[in-house]
């Protein structure tokens, strides 16, 4: 199949409205950053490959294609790399061991210190909590299209997040105001 | 002096979102990995140029016809 220019730019304007949504997820269930960027690599290709049955679907269909495609290469990373406990394990084991700060060296040092202990409290949140977080904070996605992108409730994903926060105001010792 | 940043939940979450989102250029390394390079104008409208610019210059060149009477 030949794809034209047309191709490219209606690719491009699926990958610009969700790429941020997707790369949330995966850092959400891989916590890898390395690792999710090959994922969201992996998917959009997939996207490209099946352009012309994705295309004419509308945004939100467009959004649960995407998001099964995700879901299953998240599945397969975790069947090719190791069990998923030994992964939740590791990355406890890093929250606890290299609370890496996230930001950048120009940061404020007391801020990167409290962004470290942050991004150890999350990565320390059970998965579904982890991923919802991240979609919602790092993707901008509302809890209705986490919901529709991960096919829950979006009511459980409002408790989930409500249950997040609390574990993180916690960790850091903050009141959780939402 | 502190940085209200560093008591609240929801601005340490949102620096933690924008120090974890993928950076336009990543975005963009992983698009351009994607999407062969697709040449700035296809075959096609190239075939169809070169069609018109052959018919422009055919046309440019012949003798009109009132001016072929006017020889003969």
């Amino acid at each position: 199949m030949t794809q034209s220019q047309d191709d490219a730019a209606v690719f491009t304007r699926i990958f610009d409205q969700h790429r941020n949504a997707v790369h949330a997820y995966f850092l959400g269930r891989v916590a890898d950053p390395e690792l999710a960027r090959d994922l969201l690599q992996e998917t959009f290709l997939r996207v490209w490959r099946r352009l012309s049955e994705i295309a004419p679907l509308p945004g939100e269909q467009q959004r649960a294609w995407i998001f099964t495609v995700a879901r299953n290469l998240a599945i397969d990373s975790y069947r090719v790399s190791a069990a998923r406990k030994a992964a939740e394990a590791a990355l406890r084991h890093h929250a606890t061991t290299q609370e890496t700060t996230v930001a950048g060296p120009h940061a404020h040092a007391e801020l990167g210190e409290r962004l470290a202990h942050l991004d150890a409290a999350i990565r320390r949140l059970p998965e579904e909590q982890r991923v919802i977080l991240s979609m919602a904070t790092a993707g901008g996605l509302t809890s209705r299209q986490i919901g529709e992108a991960l096919g829950e409730p979006a009511g459980t994903v409002r408790y989930r997040l409500s249950q997040a926060r609390k574990q993180l105001a916690a960790a850091l010792d903050l009141e959780d105001e939402a | 002096m502190t940085s209200p940043a560093l008591h609240d939940l929801d601005q340490l979450l949102a620096a933690w979102a924008h120090a974890r989102r993928l950076p336009d250029a990543d975005a963009e390394r992983i698009r351009q990995a994607i999407v062969p390079a697709v040449p700035a104008l296809s075959a096609t409208w190239w075939s169809e140029f070169n069609s018109k610019l052959s018919t422009a210059i055919t046309r440019a060149t012949s003798t009109p016809v009132p001016a072929l009477a006017a020889l003969q």
